[in-house]
């Protein structure tokens, strides 16, 4: 019996000594820039009614929940990601509010993914979200943001990838496209699955140039010199003016400084349901998924009963620590302690020793001398 | 900075064993890209490297091509397509080769048919069991006791294990001289070039030109 008590289940584990410190730090250090932008910390409950992160809100699928019940038979989530959570919250707390809230949080979250896969059911996010601001700095802050957060931690080599949703959500519209049809080239497409996407409209009535336009959309990905391309292979209004926002957007990143870190990703389309504009993902070598998630989400905070423009991104922790241990980024700062070795006779002297040096504020161990 | 170090970066190939790699290192060959060092059949060597090209080559088990290519430690892998139907990695699918064609199909004894006909409970053996689930729970949205079992399927309905079998049909034959015939085909299957989501994005300019490339050769 005892040896098994020892086991935790699959996807989750124990985070103890040098890598726990390693993990403080570069948390510390995303939150300090996160901060230095006027983010204020907020912390919602670990789980909360089913319905916050329902199908209707789009976030993680239902099955992928850790679901239970309460006392009353009311069904309870273990959160899958924080934006509904804080979205829920702004809109109770923040109901009259007319100028832009600025949110931090940093907290676990739980997905039921399937087992030996090699990931995490439990990981720690950290992320911001601005809300009841629309503009184009807005969303050039959050990118910027991200960019310095990620930096600051001690990633030097990655890339943000940013996309806009209403590109090719106004050549659907154009090419009169049902849900289902869209949804399912959706997938396709945010797959680079050219010949996929080409077979699927090969089955429908679509007209031959916006046929072409649609699949032109999964080679859209690289430097911003695709966004002239982009913009000239269409003429409907709605994807002219997101190249148009994303032009903008870019030329404020330019001001910041961090457009090498920059790069445009027009067949990137979340499947999560709440993005409604620009999206971002930040990528790095050595893990195989997008360290960092964010984009536009002005439909969100309806669902709660407050009309208002929201942006936000979130990084995995987790995911983030993993590939720097794998480029081999160094972490600074772990601090080592010292260690006192006393015995009967002298232990009054070595505690007066480590208290002078904790009160310089040195971190010292006493151990009985063996 | 990011530049200089792509240039440095080799791009690391995934090879399902087998005929598949021949197939796809004489389509590279054809569009110029060849690993001398993987032409010597006597060597041991794990890793097959082209310096000039900056550019290297492993050979996997089929089912682990995905998982290499999803964590990056490949950059591009190639796989037939009932593998990556099965592992369900999250990976861009981005060419059909059009060679390894085949087809996933649901076989038996003739006297099965009957049982796909109903919504009634059959046993299922297979290699695959996440694209027979699929099918028959989504598709055909029958119930159905899914068997794993791992080479050898048509023995299944033989010694009564199950009542039919999915899995890969290429002739025809094997099932033929066992009783056994095609009763449902779920998909065609040919194979694939899949893509390392982190690649993709960190050196578009590269890969890109390689699909475009293999594109270009296959049309």
């Amino acid at each position: 019996m005892g040896k098994r008590l020892v086991h935790t289940p699959e996807g989750v584990r124990d985070i103890y000594g040098d890598e726990k410190a390693a993990r403080n730090i570069v948390e510390h250090l995303l939150q300090d820039k996160i901060k230095s932008y006027g983010y204020q910390d907020i912390q919602t409950p670990t789980f909360e009614f089913f319905d916050v992160f329902s199908k209707e809100v789009g976030t993680t699928p239902s099955r992928e929940l850790y679901k239970f019940f309460d006392k009353e038979g009311n069904t309870l989530v273990l959160r899958p990601d924080f934006t509904p959570s804080i979205a829920r919250c702004a809109a109770k707390y923040f109901m009259d509010e007319n100028v832009p809230i600025r949110f931090c949080y940093r907290g676990n979250t739980f997905t039921n993914t399937s087992n030996l896969q090699g990931k995490l059911k439990e990981v720690t996010q950290m992320g911001a979200e601005l809300i009841g601001d629309d503009s184009v700095q807005a969303d050039a802050e959050m990118i910027a943001m991200t960019i310095e957060a990620l930096y600051h931690a001690g990633l030097s080599d990655f890339q943000i990838s940013i996309g806009n949703l209403e590109y090719f959500k106004g050549i659907c519209a154009e090419a009169g496209l049902d849900e289902e049809t869209e949804l399912e080239l959706r997938e396709l497409i945010s797959g680079k699955n050219y010949f996929g996407a080409e077979e699927l409209l090969e089955g429908v009535h679509v007209d031959r140039k916006d046929k072409e336009l649609l699949l032109q959309v999964s080679d859209l990905f690289g430097t911003a010199a695709i966004l002239h391309d982009a913009k000239h292979a269409v003429d409907n209004k709605r994807s002219r003016n997101a190249i148009d926002r994303l032009e903008k957007v870019y030329q404020v990143l330019c001001e910041y400084g961090v457009e090498k870190y920059v790069s445009f990703d027009l067949g990137m389309l979340s499947k999560y349901n709440y993005y409604t504009g620009i999206i971002f993902k930040g990528f790095t070598y050595g893990i195989g998924d997008a360290i960092v998630k964010g984009g536009r989400y002005d439909g969100l905070l309806h669902r709660f009963g407050k009309d208002a423009p929201a942006i936000g991104f979130m990084i995995v922790v987790d995911d983030l620590l993993a590939a720097m241990n794998r480029q081999g980024a160094v972490i600074s700062g772990v601090e080592k302690c010292a260690k006192l070795y006393y015995t009967q006779e002298n232990f009054r002297e070595m505690l007066r020793e480590a208290r002078q040096m904790r009160a310089a504020g040195k971190c010292v161990e006493l151990l009985p001398k063996k | 900075m990011t530049e200089q170090m792509n240039e440095n970066r080799y791009l690391t190939f995934a090879l399902g064993k087998g005929r598949l790699a021949n197939k796809t290192m004489e389509l590279l060959e054809e569009i110029g890209i060849t690993c001398e060092e993987m032409k010597d059949k006597d060597s041991r060597k794990l890793i097959f490297v082209n310096e000039e090209l900056k550019l290297k080559f492993f050979l996997a088990k089929g089912p682990d091509v995905p998982t290499y290519v999803e964590y990056g430690a490949a950059d591009i892998g190639v796989v037939g397509k009932d593998t990556i139907l099965e592992e369900g990695r999250r990976v861009y699918e981005v060419l059909d080769l059009g060679y390894g064609r085949c087809r996933m199909c649901v076989c038996g004894p003739e006297s099965a048919a009957e049982l796909l006909r109903h919504h009634e409970m059959i046993r299922v053996a297979t290699k695959y069991p996440n694209i027979a689930k699929d099918y028959f729970y989504n598709k055909k949205h029958q119930t159905v006791d899914i068997i794993k079992l791992n080479g050898s399927v048509e023995l299944g309905p033989i010694v009564r294990l199950a009542d039919v079998i999915v899995d890969i049909v290429e002739t025809g034959s094997t099932l033929k001289e066992n009783g056994l015939k095609v009763l449902e085909e779920i998909c065609p299957l040919s194979a694939r070039m899949i893509v390392n989501q982190v690649s993709m994005q960190m050196e578009p300019e590269r890969i890109k030109k390689l699909i475009t490339d293999i594109r270009r050769q296959l049309s």
